[in-house]
């Protein structure tokens, strides 16, 4: 509890595809001492990294779900989270990217930088990470760590720095050459746990002595005293950390180490590198938002006497049942605690605390601030904040993006029934970006997410873990309508049909509201309509905008502003304003020149230079708009921007193009009107399945 | 307000007024600067003039990536729509970045040569000819006046203007109009020099070069510190 935060590491190991991360954590779990053998990622053993909890990821060969393994080395405790490596889950991503302070980039030592490391590293950027690099597999024929290093400057901007050099490469990769010490380091045993120092081979003296200068100079732009020493010709080792540590915790300097863990090579000195470089909880601002005040910025301490502030970033359905891991950002979080969660204003008690490590868990009576555990049987979603006290403070936003695409699924055996509902009630709970709901029309089962790809994972999932196969339907891409100028309604409900009659009049106007969805403004004066019949107009207005009059889809970014009216003493009621809203609606409406709105892609292609003009092509034909090219050496990256109704198959599309040779990314951007042709299309289309159904 | 309005109101026009009618097809600019007065941002201001002109520009960048350049668009284009209160904010955004694109090189892969190839690729595959080109972070040390010779035969061809930052550096020697090197030895092939320096609470955009006029009396211009916008001296 009153554990010593600078020796605390909450770090994120994060990569490319097929970089060998569930490898390399693997490994650092074995030097660490916390679980007994090693199996291989695509292992004959069929038993997989410990990491891949996850039977979807071991057969694709990817992680999907983050989670914290606890672990020790050389008296550092070390939280390691694992971060999903595909972009179609950026949710997911970027809650983990939140909780740690400092990472790791795989890179392989033959592929080097790719589209998807560029994607990694950007949201890396956007949360001020820290990284340290890693070299991976420099055992593989075509490994050449020097050309990856170039790379992390040229194509990642990175002032990245070789820290060892290697000795050997391809099948001769042997062990490193620590340009701080001047040793060679070589991995002998099983496992390669023994570390034999010795002195450097002598064909590579020189190349170590430059490489060695090259990082001096490098470094000591972060510390004057290096410099002077430098300059003295006797820098220490400490000074060397110090600068080292510096520029890796400004975000200025990427130090590079080099090996590859599925041949034992150079884990220990990573980890090494890990716990002296990457920064301790308390060296990492962190802010909540106040929720009594507009999300406005509230300041977090690293102290565990103040009020308890933590981050539900990842719920996890394990072997031991259902587990919340938590982040803890101030305060203490103990056994037997009450907590708040702050977006349900529900109060739990901690029945359990755990600590994850690879293979069992621990558990324990409290954590203090900058810990990572895991709380056990707590019912929340993912990206919950709990507190102390009922302080009402948010980790995170509370505006979730809409999903942009839309997957009717239909249960092929109706036993399985019971087992989708359940693993849909999971996966919303996880991702707030995955959405479901019955389709009241064709009372079909419709899930919605931010891409294809993210919802094809889900079915697999759903496959996998549930045992439920589903039939899906064609992709929908979620459009919305939004009017795009202001229109006046004056509108008069009157019913005169025996019995009591319904009379209401509303007059006001309607108007684009450019962020958020809805805003009603009530600016009657003199009180032409009762205070009692006012939410009544503004939930009539609201019921008109689920279903657009352009193509039935939901009305966005409307602003209501209720000026004036009439009623009548007997034939005025809450059923009759709702009624005059809803006809107030429809009859201004068109009048306020709605249009159709897509979600807009971020599509960034990448290959040899040679297909510039197929990538341009591929953009061009679906209505993309070219925002820019980046030209590298030999490669070229195309950017754009392409509305999602266009993206489908594009994959085989860009695979036929490039010959196989370039990759994409997409992410969402925004929503934006569509054009006339393709506006009209959609209007038409929507007109004759409405024929079609009556 | 509506799109022309609000051109016609631009600090930009002051700029032009002040170059006798702006720099002209087929002309090369140059804004020079130390590094971080934001000669980026005064790039993008005078493209951003031109793109809600309805002009196409492109912008090559040999020093941010595309993305950058991106957010210092649309920055300065959420600036613009904000003061202004635009009309038809995405509707102007969409044709703005249609007309739009960004290069971006290593500097040591940029040269003339690339500037022209890609011109042309541009010409043939995506039917885009720029009026307006910006070249933003070109290293003019080693740069010769056949170099800059043959950019001014790519703006006369595609009649477009070329502007092009430049920096320098505190110790850098000046010539008799006050350029400082490394622009001042390029001096004859360029048709408008301006300058960014530090004057107290702002950036002063001075003049030292207009075509052929010896008329280069101050501007009164700035570079609105927080908005990166051109603005009016008070």
């Amino acid at each position: 509890m009153t554990s010593d935060l600078t020796k605390l590491r909450n770090i994120g190991i994060s990569a490319h595809i097929d970089s060998g991360k569930t490898t390399l954590t693997e490994r650092i779990l074995f030097y660490t001492d916390r679980i007994r053998a090693i199996h291989d990622v695509k292992g004959k053993d069929g038993v997989g990294a410990t990491m891949d909890s996850m039977e979807l990821e071991r057969e694709r060969g990817i992680t999907i779900a983050s989670a914290a393994t606890h672990t020790e080395w050389n008296g550092y405790k070390i939280n390691i989270i694992d971060t999903p490596g595909h972009v179609d889950f950026t949710i997911e991503v970027e809650r983990s990217l939140r909780v740690l302070d400092g990472a790791v980039l795989v890179l392989c030592a033959v592929a080097g930088v790719q589209s998807q490391s560029i994607t990694v590293d950007r949201q890396m950027r956007r949360y001020n990470v820290p990284r340290i690099a890693f070299v991976n597999k420099s055992d593989r024929s075509g490994a050449n760590p020097f050309k990856v290093t170039a790379d992390l400057c040229d194509k990642l901007k990175h002032n990245a720095v070789l820290m060892q050099i290697p000795i050997g490469l391809e099948a001769d990769h042997q062990g490193v050459v620590d340009l701080v010490t001047m040793k060679a380091l070589y991995f002998d045993g099983d496992n390669g746990e023994t570390i034999r120092e010795g002195a450097i081979p002598a064909e590579l003296q020189a190349q170590a002595e430059e490489k060695r200068e090259e990082m001096l100079e490098a470094v000591s732009m972060f510390s004057e005293e290096l410099m002077e020493a430098v300059l003295e010709g006797d820098p220490t080792e400490e000074m060397i950390h110090t600068a080292v540590r510096t520029g890796t915790l400004s975000r200025d300097l990427t130090p590079v180490y080099i090996g590859s863990a599925y041949k034992n090579k150079g884990v220990q000195p990573l980890l090494n590198a890990i716990i002296r470089y990457l920064p301790d909880p308390t060296e990492v601002e962190n802010e909540a938002m106040d929720l009594e005040k507009g999300e406005e910025a509230f300041p977090i301490e690293v102290d565990s006497d103040r009020p308890m502030i933590s981050l539900a970033f990842k719920l996890e359905e394990g072997r031991f049942g259902q587990l919340t891991y938590v982040r803890i950002y101030q305060g203490s979080l103990n056994k037997g605690d009450t907590i708040y969660n702050t977006r349900t204003k529900k109060e739990v008690r901690v029945g359990r605390l755990v600590r994850m490590h690879a293979a069992d868990m621990e558990d324990i009576d409290g954590a203090g601030a900058g810990d990572i555990v895991a709380l056990f049987g707590v019912d929340c979603a993912s990206g919950d904040t709990f507190t102390k006290n009922r302080l009402r403070v948010s980790m995170s936003s509370m505006h979730v993006p809409e999903p942009v695409i839309h997957l009717s699924i239909k249960v092929v055996d109706r036993k399985t029934e019971a087992n989708v509902a359940k693993a849909l009630a999971r996966f919303t709970k996880e991702d707030p970006t995955f959405r479901t709901k019955v389709d009241e029309e064709s009372s079909q089962t419709v899930i919605s997410g931010m891409g294809e790809l993210h919802l094809e994972v889900y079915v697999e999932r759903m496959k996998r873990e549930y045992g439920a196969v589903v039939e899906t339907g064609q992709p929908q891409v979620a459009y919305r309508e939004a009017i795009s100028r202001r229109a006046e309604f004056n509108y008069t409900h009157k019913k005169q049909t025996g019995g009591s009659g319904q009379y209401g009049r509303i007059e006001g106007y309607i108007e684009p509201l450019e962020t958020g969805e809805f805003e009603f403004l009530n600016e009657i004066r003199g009180g032409s309509i009762p205070q009692e019949y006012i939410p009544s107009v503004e939930k009539g207005f609201l019921s008109m905008m689920k279903k657009g009059k352009l193509i039935g889809f939901p009305v966005t970014g409307l602003r209501v502003a209720l000026q004036d009216g009439q009623t009548h003493a007997v034939d005025s009621s809450d059923n009759a304003f709702q009624a005059a809203a809803r006809g107030a609606f429809a009859e201004t409406y068109h009048k306020a020149k709605p249009q159709i709105l897509e979600p807009i892609m971020r599509v960034s292609v990448e290959g040899p230079n040679e297909f510039q003009g197929a990538f341009v092509k591929t953009v061009m034909q679906r209505r993309g708009l070219i925002v820019g090219t980046t030209e590298e050496e030999g490669f070229v990256r195309v950017d754009s921007d392409v509305p999602l109704a266009e993206m489908f198959g594009y994959s085989t599309d860009l695979r036929s193009a490039s010959q196989g040779k370039a990759e994409y990314t997409m992410e969402f951007s925004r929503y934006a009107p569509v054009p006339g042709d393709a506006s009209d299309d959609l209007i038409k289309k929507f007109n004759e399945d409405s024929k079609a159904k009556a | 307000m509506h799109r022309k309005e609000v051109n016609e109101r631009s600090p930009m026009r002051v700029l032009e007024h002040s170059i006798h009618g702006g720099l002209g097809r087929g002309n090369i600019g140059v804004v020079v600067a130390r590094p971080g007065l934001g000669k980026t941002a005064f790039l993008v201001g005078i493209a951003m003039d031109d793109l809600l002109r309805g002009r196409k520009v492109l912008h090559v960048s040999l020093e941010h990536s595309v993305e950058k350049v991106r957010d210092y668009y649309d920055d300065i284009y959420a600036e613009i729509a904000h003061k202004r209160e635009l009309e038809d904010v995405w509707k102007v955004r969409v044709e703005m970045e249609r007309n739009r694109r960004i290069n971006c090189y290593p500097p040591e892969r940029f040269s003339v040569d690339k500037l022209r190839e890609s011109v042309e690729f541009m010409k043939e595959h995506g039917e885009f000819e720029p009026v307006a080109i910006v070249i933003d972070g070109w290293d003019f040390g080693a740069k010769t006046t056949e170099d800059i010779q043959r950019i001014r035969s790519i703006a006369e061809e595609l009649k477009a203007e070329v502007w092009m930052s430049a920096t320098t550096h505190r110790e850098a020697k000046r010539n008799e109009r006050g350029v400082p090197e490394p622009v001042a030895h390029l001096e004859g092939e360029l048709d408008v020099i301006l300058s960014m320096a530090h004057d107290g609470s702002s950036v002063h955009v001075g003049l030292h070069k207009d075509h052929d006029s010896d008329d280069v009396t101050d501007m009164q211009l700035a570079l609105d510190p927080t908005t990166m916008l051109l603005v009016r001296k008070r």
